[in-house]
């Protein structure tokens, strides 16, 4: 509990208490459904790897806009590279390719000492770009034999109804939830985000750490795309457009504060599900999904509010 | 009370911040056991000094030598490995992170559960409270709160006891009692005295001669860059040591100690 609070992942739980006791009072019926909230745990699930990534970044002071493209870049790397390479072959390169991303953007924020804004606005644009080009604009889809492969059914099958995402979602949660709060590897990330120049002093190789947060975020998001189309193996281009502004929020709904060192996993997963439920309830609602946009801003700066006077009253700096 | 051997030599020191010359021609010994007083005025070269000798920046030319070994590669993490400990006013400590996680940044005591290296948080705490309540943390602060509820006593508390725990051989305070209550300032003071009588080599850089000729064995007068006096508080008074300070080092003559 006092983790949660200091974390500042309770705004989070309260978050998703009150939003589902709203849902519920105004509808009831639509809500709570086996549709829907199977819909919404698949969905918050994928969300939810790439605000884990984008959480982790967030928690070092730095941001990463590239994650939707990633994301879109990882699964057309996917399916594309199915025939040729079949499908573990495929899913490995393009984690690679992801991986690299990720790489190359670290690189670049630290080595360059350029904003990490910028460097993955470039990184949103040239993932993009390149999925234009590979593609062509064209919908590629995997082949019967591709979707029936064990992998492909371990990634994007269901048990007991429950879509797969969910349960990686939970078994990488729990890794990341270890490697965050239980490891030298996390303490030394929080310190980066929380004081660069005191974790130098104690001989804290910070650019060494953010550079794997970076190749962690891109994995995460990767990982996330190749979940997705394992569900439904057909790409096209905008595939996770907009998805980075959705996971920053979900991360900021979750408790990141964005003047780094502070956040957690569980606040990361939980900004998605809120996300999430939200495009669902409006969409259950009749509301016109083009609303959805707006409520997410609202939301958002909601959370923020919330999230900041938390801090304040913990005496936080923010 | 000093070895012949110094601990810590600084030959012909020259460093350039491109055109600014910021240390001109820098000589000095340390020796193990000793509380030297490093003084001089802002701008005057203490920090930049000081810098060089945790790692933090590279000589342009001359040498330094750690324990009659040359220094050839200058970074923080290599400073810190040999026992090399800066204790600065702001720097040091993560507010967001508890005080055992503060204590043990970059050296995390690890308990391997299948190969993975998991902190072990029971050894974090019990140890860190044990070192940092000799050093007069407070009882009902526990090792587990963030380090942003201390006083900045206390925060100096942590940073002394951290160089105690892993055996330093060198702790460099820089300006150590800034923003501390009279109180603080005479408890900080004691731990430095502290140290040097455990044998370490204390590096004290202030403003204040006179707090400082109390405590050292020896003072260092750094004026632009250079080093314009260096000389045993038992051979200088406070008043002459701050009339060197107050000439810009010109009038005094160096006594250099033996």
């Amino acid at each position: 509990m006092k983790h949660l609070v200091r974390s500042q992942g309770i705004g989070a739980v309260i978050g998703v208490a009150v939003m589902l006791a709203v849902f519920t009072l105004l509808d009831f019926s639509g809500w709570w459904t086996v549709q829907t909230v199977s819909n919404v745990t698949q969905f918050a699930s994928i969300l939810a790897f790439v605000t884990m990534g984008e959480a982790l970044v967030i928690m070092t002071k730095e941001i990463d806009l590239s994650v939707g493209s990633v994301y879109g870049l990882a699964g057309v790397s996917f399916i594309t590279l199915e025939p040729p390479l079949g499908v573990s072959g495929s899913l490995l390169v393009a984690l690679l390719i992801a991986a690299l991303a990720g790489l190359v953007q670290g690189v670049a924020v630290v080595k360059g000492q350029l904003p990490s804004m910028i460097v993955t606005l470039g990184g949103l644009f040239t993932a993009r770009g390149i999925i234009y080009v590979w593609t062509g604009g064209s919908v590629h889809n995997f082949s019967p034999d591709a979707r029936a492969h064990p992998l492909t059914r371990l990634l994007g099958g269901e048990l007991f109804g429950i879509e797969a995402a969910t349960f990686w979602l939970i078994a990488i949660a729990a890794l990341l939830g270890l490697l965050l709060w239980a490891t030298p590897f996390g303490n030394r990330l929080l310190a980066t985000g929380g004081g660069r120049e005191s974790a130098e002093s104690r001989g804290v190789r910070t650019e060494r750490v953010k550079i794997v947060t970076f190749v962690l975020c891109s994995l995460l998001a990767g990982f996330a795309g190749i979940l997705t189309l394992c569900n439904q193996p057909q790409t096209h281009v905008t595939l996770g457009e907009n998805m980075e502004l959705e996971a920053i929020s979900a991360a900021v709904i979750g408790g990141c504060l964005l003047t780094g060192g502070r956040g957690s996993i569980l606040g990361a997963i939980l900004g998605a599900l809120i996300v999430v439920s939200f495009r669902y309830e409006l969409i259950a609602l009749g509301a016109p999904s083009s609303w959805y946009i707006t409520f997410v801003g609202v939301v958002l700066v909601a959370a923020v509010i919330f999230n900041q006077s938390l801090a304040r009253r913990l005496g936080h700096s923010v | 009370m000093t070895n012949d051997h110094p601990l810590i030599q600084v030959k012909n020191l020259d460093l350039y911040f491109g055109a600014f010359h910021a240390l001109r021609n820098v000589s000095v010994d340390f020796h193990a056991g000793e509380l030297v007083g490093l003084v001089g005025d802002n701008g005057a070269g203490k920090t930049t000094l000081i810098r060089v000798l945790c790692g933090i920046h590279a000589p342009t030319s001359g040498e330094v030598f750690f324990d009659g070994r040359k220094v050839e590669k200058f970074h923080p993490k290599l400073a810190i490995d040999q026992g090399i400990e800066t204790i600065q006013q702001s720097v040091g400590l993560c507010d967001n992170l508890s005080i055992a996680r503060n204590f043990y940044l970059g050296r995390e005591p690890v308990k391997r559960i299948l190969g993975i290296p998991f902190l072990d948080f029971a050894l974090m705490r019990e140890k860190s409270a044990r070192v940092i309540r000799q050093f007069g943390l407070r009882d009902n602060v526990s090792t587990d709160d963030e380090v942003e509820r201390l006083s900045g006593g206390e925060r100096q508390s942590v940073k002394i006891g951290r160089a105690v725990e892993f055996k330093n051989r060198v702790v460099i305070m820089d300006e150590p009692t800034n923003h501390l209550s009279v109180r603080e300032r005479e408890h900080v003071n004691e731990l430095a005295v502290q140290l040097k009588e455990q044998g370490l080599l204390v590096i004290y850089i202030t403003h204040d001669i006179f707090q400082v000729h109390k405590l050292a064995d020896r003072i260092v007068i750094m004026e632009n860059g250079a080093k314009v006096a260096d000389a045993s508080t038992d051979a200088m008074t406070a008043e002459e040591l701050e009339e060197v300070i107050r000439q810009g080092g010109r009038v005094v003559e160096k006594r250099e100690t033996a």
